[in-house]
């Protein structure tokens, strides 16, 4: 009786557990694999807040590949440079940046939108397609820290590629290759 | 259907096996691999079980962490961008390549500053974009790990047979060798320049230290040279014209595959070949079966001695019997004709008709001969008879035009007289560079026991190979895609030759070692203030090239070919009295030898590229390995099998290595191939074949083979050769289609058995773009350049000779080579074949997880991601062109992954694979027009392996574009689509071989014709 009793209790404790689990990834309460919502530290705080926020620079000012590229590239420290040899150089992040540029050393910055190796997404022509960068990262301007809004998985890519209005090609190929 | 009866007379066969209708090859032919699935001694290398391991521990980081964040990655950005580079795009620098006597613009991709891929400059006039195989191995020589990164010294014995090395610094090495050089008695042993301002500063070197240079090249052609002074007083190149002769007769001649200049040539004889109203004859006399034999239209088999008797029995044709010439009255050449009476009767051939041939084609027609087999004892008069038969052709200022420019520094001696200085203790410094004297000479030379005399010997290799053990210093060279220089071909085109890298280790250009030993001596007065070669080589262009303008320097850069050059002609008068020493040699009894060059591994500098190793020979179809090569009648008398060891002795030497029977090798020689067997050359090609220098003997400065008799013994043991050829047959009816001129003529592609086949389902539309190919099986010389550009473009992994064995090389694209008519003398075709991409595609249908779908641009798409390995769609496959990834080949040792293609995904274990009709240039070429907010331009997007044909046989492009070649091509009369019975509707079409001959080899068999249903 004990016996039965408590391998009714295993049983129900793994079946509840597993209801659960499955109740909850059908229902988008976890999300697994897809890393919407991560937003991880970086080795110096930028602000987009600030940068794209308030002083309103351009995205494409430092993310310079958009327009021509496959990668928008998070840009090089010479770009930083251009303002910060001036603006704010008592500050001990700039100090910090400014030595990983005179270093050569450079920064390593933690990646946010991160699409698999098989996946061939080119920024190029979304944005010649006539998106805009807030479509897929959000209002990034308004970001302290950046955080991914989209799931970037298949089905996320796919169900726009489908809108008629978009006349986006659907072949696998398209961004297996 | 008669298909019964069709497979009993299978007209075209790929091996012996096949012919012989042997039940072991029927068993193979079914199957898509050979050997399926893994087999108990696989993955014994080591790696299996750390996959496995891998893989635990994979699933357990998978079960235990299913939630959380995929890997972290970072971002590294530059600190300092360089202005050109934009990451995620490629950049092209425009340089130069050069190998032996081949040089050619070319335009090198590079990704974040590293090369990726070299492609054919299309402004070079000699290539007009084509490209060899071996070119395109280069870029793996540069990110070869065997080579070395800095200078080093050899603390050599007595006997120079050291082969460990220790690391020196470059002030330490200039110090040592500045010292030694002030001593005097200098001599300089290197390769032909093709640059020809290296050709000037070596001569200032020279100069500077009263240096003698001596040549030699590891393929020599110094017999040809040699012959040009004897005929015309001018010791230099000739410029061959192959596009403007109707009639060519190539005697022991491998013009299309390695002789000379073969890239250059192979575009010339598809130029006259291409429209067939006026299309060229090739008559090939030869001993092995080349790759110029094998696209002949009349092919006869000789002896190499009787090489010169070919020649003499035309010359007696034309000028004697049929008087075609003004040297019919001439009785000194009536004279030594009449010497080779007895030999032209021992010949036995009837050359009445080819002389007929070239009579009617006087002054388009082309005689060429000289090659590895054809050194030796009677190759000048070989030469020099060839020359006199151009010139009895008046052929002379027509297909043979006289050098653009001399590519050797005036004043060079030959090795030979190096080796009696070296004898004589007259030389007490050696500096060798651009070639490898140690391997390629043979022992008669006896140079390892003569530099022994030398109180330095400096070697510019970069590796401690066969040179470099008996030297004291390796000064390193540069790559050539990391160092500045210039070209001129030998048809005089002029191009430049710019890095595409900052040098990998701490090597040093050849060039750049010159300058410091003379400003460390304090000699610069030659320089011109130039402290580095690169300052030496702008100076000399800009002030007698480019006049001075800096603007021209970078227009220059951007070109890299100087437009214009190499042009000009005019006739030469040939001088009889050089035909004094042409008279018959004494021939041998037994087996002959022939010595010759393969197309992938020519002089065997680049045996370490395992491309080259793994690239199959275009006539055997064999890799890594070489082997003995008998013909059928010697293989059944001696009772030689495929791969049996025999032991070949010469005078020189012996070696022991497996045979191999070639169909359409003429009887009593024995073949064996140059460029294998090499040590210290590196982890790959150490210990593949045997080194054929060995047979050698030394006849005026030259390795010899010519006439020289072998004793062949069968010796124990077996190796198994691994031939790809009978790997992924296609049981068909229908393959390869050849025609006659006169049938072509009358009506193209009327051989081809067209099928009325209906379709149950609804046809693929295709509304915006149709991707489609077009292999023009006419112009296709089988040289297998779409292979290697293939194979570099996509990241093809090498997969060793074991797995070879079990059928399973990964190449795309492969180029089937087809005998027909008897297997002693049978005619070849050469058959690109890759994905056929096809509208009903049978592997579509089957693959349970979809990974493999149709695209609404007609391409097949692979996704490799999707797929899990069931290999179903291989085994549906008609055509055998998909390859099963059964290892992890992504593990590719350091620095050579810097060469992969970051537009191709690299693929892992486990998936299947396949040609993609280059997909990712597809998009990147749609990419770009939408980006510029444009159409896609006709011809736009062009795909590797028809980048790379020098034959422009591959056309590629949209179907739906009416102004596209593709469309006009694929639509021609000509054009076939591969089974097509089978309804498949390929989207890649061929066209139709067309000889310039009578009557088909293995015609008899014809059937069929027309159409049926």
């Amino acid at each position: 009786m004990k016996k039965i009793v408590g391998a009714l209790v295993v049983l129900g404790v793994i079946g509840g557990g597993l209801s659960a689990f499955i109740w909850a990834i059908s229902n988008n309460k976890v999300v697994i694999g897809y890393n919407k919502g991560y937003q991880p530290d970086q080795p110096i705080p930028f602000s987009h807040k600030l940068h794209a926020g308030q002083y309103k620079i351009d995205c494409k000012y430092c993310h310079v590949g958009t327009e021509v590229s496959r990668h928008a590239s998070v840009p090089a420290l010479n770009v930083c440079m251009n303002c910060h040899m001036t603006v704010k150089t008592d500050s001990p992040w700039i100090k910090q940046l400014a030595d990983a540029y005179s270093s050569g050393k450079s920064v390593a910055w933690n990646k946010v939108h991160l699409l698999p190796d098989h996946v061939k997404f080119n920024h190029a022509s979304h944005i010649k397609a006539g998106k805009d960068c807030t479509t897929c990262h959000g209002q990034v301007a308004e970001m302290e820290k950046v955080e991914q809004v989209s799931p970037l998985s298949m089905g996320w890519c796919v169900q726009c590629h489908r809108q008629p209005e978009n006349k986006a090609p659907l072949n696998c190929s398209t961004c297996h290759y | 259907m008669e298909t019964q009866d069709s497979s009993k007379t299978t007209k075209y066969w790929m091996s012996l096996e096949q012919w012989r209708k042997d039940p072991q090859f029927a068993e193979m032919a079914e199957k898509e691999f050979l050997t399926s699935p893994l087999q108990s001694d696989e993955g014994k290398e080591g790696w299996a079980r750390r996959e496995f391991l891998k893989l635990m521990g994979a699933s357990l980081a998978l079960t235990t962490f299913g939630c959380v964040r995929r890997p972290a990655q970072k971002i590294i950005p530059y600190a300092k961008m360089p202005a050109e580079i934009i990451h995620g795009l490629p950049n092209i620098y425009a340089s130069s390549y050069y190998d032996g006597l081949e040089g050619f613009g070319t335009l090198v991709t590079t990704r974040d500053g590293r090369p990726i891929k070299i492609e054919g400059n299309p402004d070079h006039p000699g290539t007009g974009g084509g490209m060899s195989a071996r070119a395109h191995a280069h870029i793996l020589k540069l990110y070869d790990p065997d080579r070395f990164t800095n200078a080093k010294r050899n603390l050599q014995n007595e006997n120079r047979t050291n082969r460990e090395t220790i690391n020196v610094k470059w002030d330490a090495l200039d110090t040592a060798v500045v010292e030694q050089l002030k001593k005097g008695k200098v001599a300089v042993l290197m390769g032909t320049q093709l640059s020809p301002t290296s050709q000037m500063l070596v001569g200032q070197f020279a100069d500077a230290f009263g240096a003698k240079l001596y040549s030699h090249d590891d393929i020599s052609y110094a017999t040809l040279l040699d012959g040009q002074q004897e005929c015309y007083g001018q010791r230099a190149f000739p410029r061959y014209r192959f596009d403007q002769a109707r009639y060519i007769v190539a005697v022991n001649n491998d013009f299309l595959g390695t002789w000379l200049t073969p890239t250059h040539f192979s575009k010339q004889f598809a130029q006259g070949r291409r429209n067939t109203a006026n299309m060229n004859k090739l008559v090939v006399f030869e001993s092995l079966l080349s790759l110029t034999g094998t696209n002949a239209d009349e092919r006869f088999r000789i002896r190499p001695s009787q090489s010169l008797d070919v020649v003499m029995a035309l010359l007696h044709e034309i000028i004697v019997v049929k008087k075609a010439s003004r040297y019919a009255g001439d009785g000194g050449v009536q004279s030594i004709l009449s010497n080779f009476a007895k030999s032209r009767g021992e010949l036995g051939l009837d050359v009445s008709g080819i002389a007929d041939g070239l009579i009617q084609n006087r002054g388009a027609s082309l005689v060429v001969t000289g090659g590895p087999q054809t050194e030796g004892e009677g190759a000048l008069a070989l030469q020099v008879a060839t020359n006199f038969l151009n010139a009895v052709l008046e052929n002379d200022g027509k297909t043979v035009l006289p050098a653009a420019a001399a590519v050797h520094t005036p004043g060079t001696r030959g090795v030979d007289e190096l080796l009696t200085a070296l004898k004589k203790k007259e030389v007490s410094t050696l500096i060798i560079h651009g070639c490898n004297p140690g391997y390629s000479l043979p022992s008669g030379a006896g140079f390892s026991e003569a530099i022994r005399n030398v109180e330095m010997a400096i070697y510019t290799g970069d590796r401690n190979d066969e040179t470099g053990r008996l030297c004291d210093y390796l000064a390193c060279d540069n790559h050539q895609l990391e160092n500045w220089g210039d070209v001129r071909s030998i048809e005089g085109v002029l191009s430049i030759q710019q890095p595409t890298i900052q040098p990998m280790g701490d090597t040093r250009a050849f060039q750049d070692s010159l300058m410091s030993w003379m400003s460390g001596a304090g000699k610069t007065g030659g320089l011109r203030g130039a402290k580095t070669w690169y300052e030496y080589l702008k100076n000399h262009w800009m002030q007698n090239v480019l006049r001075g303008s800096e603007d021209q320097w970078v227009e220059l850069l951007q070109l890299g070919v100087v437009k214009g050059s190499g042009s000009g002609g005019g006739g030469r008068s040939f001088n009889t009295s050089s035909l004094q020493n042409v008279k018959p040699t004494q021939k041998p009894t037994g087996f002959e030898l022939a010595l010759y060059e393969t197309v992938g591994l020519g002089d065997g500098q680049l045996a370490n590229v395992p491309w080259l190793q793994e690239f199959p020979d275009p006539v055997t179809k064999i890799v890594w390995d070489n082997y003995a090569c008998f013909s059928l009648r010697d293989a059944k008398q001696w009772n030689i099998r495929e791969g049996q060891h025999v032991t070949v002795t010469t005078d020189n030497g012996s070696v022991t290595v497996p045979a191999h029977v070639q169909p359409g090798q003429a009887d009593g020689v024995v073949g064996l191939a140059i460029g294998y067997g090499r040590q210290g050359a590196g982890q790959v090609a150490d210990g593949v074949g045997v080194s054929a220098y060995a047979l050698a003997g030394w006849n005026s400065g030259r390795a010899a083979s010519l006439g020289m008799e072998v004793k062949v013994a069968v010796a124990k043991g077996m190796t198994e050769i691994a031939c790809v050829q009978d790997h992924h047959t296609m049981e068909g009816r229908q393959i390869v289609v050849e025609e006659t001129l006169a049938d072509h003529l009358k009506k193209p592609g009327g051989n081809v058995h067209r099928h009325h086949v209906a379709s149950m389902w609804s046809e693929h539309q295709y509304k915006g773009n149709k991707w489609a190919m077009v292999i023009d099986l006419n112009s296709c010389t089988g040289c297998g350049s779409c292979v290697i550009a293939c194979q570099s473009e996509n990241n093809i992994p090498v997969v060793g000779k074991k797995y070879i064995l079990r059928g399973r090389e990964m190449h795309w694209i492969r180029v089937d080579r087809y005998y027909t008519g008897s297997p002693e003398d049978p005619g070849v075709v050469h058959q690109p074949l890759t994905c056929q991409h096809c509208d009903n595609a049978p592997c579509e249908t089957v693959c349970p997880v979809a990974a493999t779908v149709h695209s609404d641009e007609g391409t097949n798409d692979m996704i490799y991601n999707r797929c899990v390995g069931t290999r179903y769609c291989a085994n549906n496959c008609p055509y055998k062109v998909r390859r099963f990834n059964w290892f992890d080949y992504t593990e590719i040792q350091s620095p050579r992954h810097l060469a992969l293609n970051p537009e191709v995904t690299v693929r892992h274990r486990g998936v299947m694979e396949k040609c993609t009709f280059c997909i990712h240039r597809i998009r990147s070429g749609k990419q770009n027009a939408k980006i510029e907010g444009r159409e896609l331009r006709p011809n736009e997007i062009n795909v590797a392996c028809a980048q790379s044909c020098p034959t422009k046989a591959i056309t590629f492009g949209d179907l739906n574009n009416t102004h596209s070649a593709v469309r006009a091509e694929f639509n021609k009369e000509a054009s076939y689509s591969l089974l097509e019975e089978l309804n498949t509707k390929p989207a890649l079409k061929y066209q139709v071989k067309v000889r310039n001959t009578e009557k088909l080899k293995g015609e008899h068999k014809k059937h069929g014709k027309g159409s049926h249903a």
